[in-house]
């Protein structure tokens, strides 16, 4: 069969889509991965992973908050994941008085882990943004889990 | 400045009151090492979706502060025949709790009704395929004492149920199963603190937010839905919940903790009445 010229541009269409890089076809849920791929020593730890999560789409870094709920008693660990490449990470927990509480802090190329020790029962904030080099805007997935 | 807003189903985001500089996050003066953050000033975006926490959470702080006889807060439900889907979703919520409950007592003939509660409201929902393989993992894990195994599943049937319902734009059941489930996890929480009480097992009920929200879900429902004689009855009680909440500003007194028992003890009682 003759390719014709118009046969042989969608050829070339199809090839260069399918050789186009993944952030096109990527999901929230992907980061949601990264996110439950971070959580997985603090599982080894003992950590309860919520099935519910947070997740979106966000300009490269701003700045979302969240509030929670917290129970003096636990100890939490909050996974925060991106699909994107190269995203600076940050994650932050305040308590009522507006004072950050997080106590430890890890960071891996698609995935932040924090874990967060509450003083009090009550209400805190999560500050949290994803700052990317090369995208307007970041696909993130917020998870958190519990001893 | 203009804000991207990415228009995804499970979150709704807005725009934070006016726009602060930056340095609203950073510390103030004379308190290095110290980071300040005030929510009024955030000049970021809100995200105004809530996961509320399962029954587990507080009780497993609960066996922290004592060893409560989870055995003793089992009940045995009498869930009723009905096809009202107000009334099925908040009684979904309920039975996945109970089974919470079963599982702190690792009672395995309770986790097993509960399970088998699981599946026939959802077949009342019409979310048999969805939630089968849950339910049914909760049996299998049951037989095996896997109580690990059984949480993960009763959060995970409660997830798959409340996406279910989302994604068939029924956001307003979907809240009713996290307010059912709340309901018998705050009547539980009451109760053991009831009977051993201190300020530290009462102070987890220190929940306004959580109450609010199920307020403002309730508020945003449609006339006909808000009219609902249960969710009537239950914005009464929150209303009444939330007022010992928020006056308990110097604790939670043993009278507080029993006024908020009573108030999700009737409603619960209230939604298991065949309609």
């Amino acid at each position: 069969m003759k390719m014709t010229r118009h046969t042989f541009l969608s050829a070339l269409t199809c090839l260069s889509l399918a050789l186009t890089p993944v952030p096109a076809l990527a999901t929230v849920d992907e980061s949601h991965d990264y996110a439950m791929e971070a959580a997985t020593s603090f599982v080894e730890q003992g950590f309860i992973v919520r099935e519910d999560y947070w997740n979106g789409e966000v300009k490269s870094g701003q700045k979302l908050m969240i509030s929670h709920q917290l129970f003096k008693g636990n100890e939490y660990a909050f996974w925060l994941g991106s699909v994107n490449d190269n995203v600076e990470l940050d994650l932050k927990v305040y308590d009522e008085k507006g004072h950050a509480i997080q106590i430890d802090s890890k960071s891996g190329n698609h995935a932040l882990s924090i874990r967060v020790n509450p003083q009090k029962t009550g209400t805190y904030k999560i500050v949290f943004s994803l700052k990317s080099k090369k995208e307007k805007s970041v696909m993130w997935a917020l998870a958190y889990g519990y001893r | 400045m203009s804000y991207s807003i990415f228009p995804f189903p499970r979150l709704a985001l807005f725009v934070a009151g006016t726009l602060l500089s930056s340095s609203a996050l950073a510390a103030p003066q004379g308190t290095q090492g110290v980071q300040e953050f005030d929510p009024l000033a955030f000049p970021g975006q809100v995200v105004d979706d809530v996961v509320v926490p399962v029954p587990s959470e507080v009780f497993s702080v609960l066996d922290k502060l004592g060893e409560p006889n989870w055995r003793h807060e089992i009940r045995e439900l009498n869930v009723p025949n009905t096809s009202d889907r107000t009334q099925l979703a908040l009684l979904f919520g309920h039975v996945v709790a109970e089974g919470f409950v079963a599982v702190q007592a690792e009672d395995k003939e309770a986790v097993k009704e509960a399970g088998k509660d699981v599946i026939s409201i959802s077949t009342a929902l019409g979310l048999t395929k969805a939630v089968r393989p849950h339910a049914q993992a909760i049996l299998d894990a049951a037989d095996k004492n896997d109580w690990k195994a059984i949480r993960k599943e009763f959060d995970q049937t409660q997830k798959t149920v409340k996406d279910t319902m989302e994604e068939m734009k029924d956001i307003d059941l979907s809240q009713c199963v996290s307010l059912g489930g709340w309901l018998r996890g705050t009547a539980s929480v009451t109760s053991v603190v009831g009977k051993n009480f201190s300020a530290d097992r009462a102070e987890l009920l220190n929940q306004p937010m959580l109450v609010e929200h199920f307020l403002n879900a309730i508020g945003k429902m449609p006339k006909n839905t808000q009219e609902h004689d249960l969710l009537r009855s239950i914005r009464k009680g929150l209303s009444s919940v939330l007022e010992k909440m928020e006056s308990a500003v110097d604790g939670f007194s043993k009278g507080a903790v029993s006024d908020i028992s009573k108030t999700c003890e009737t409603l619960l009682t209230e939604i298991l009445v065949k309609k």
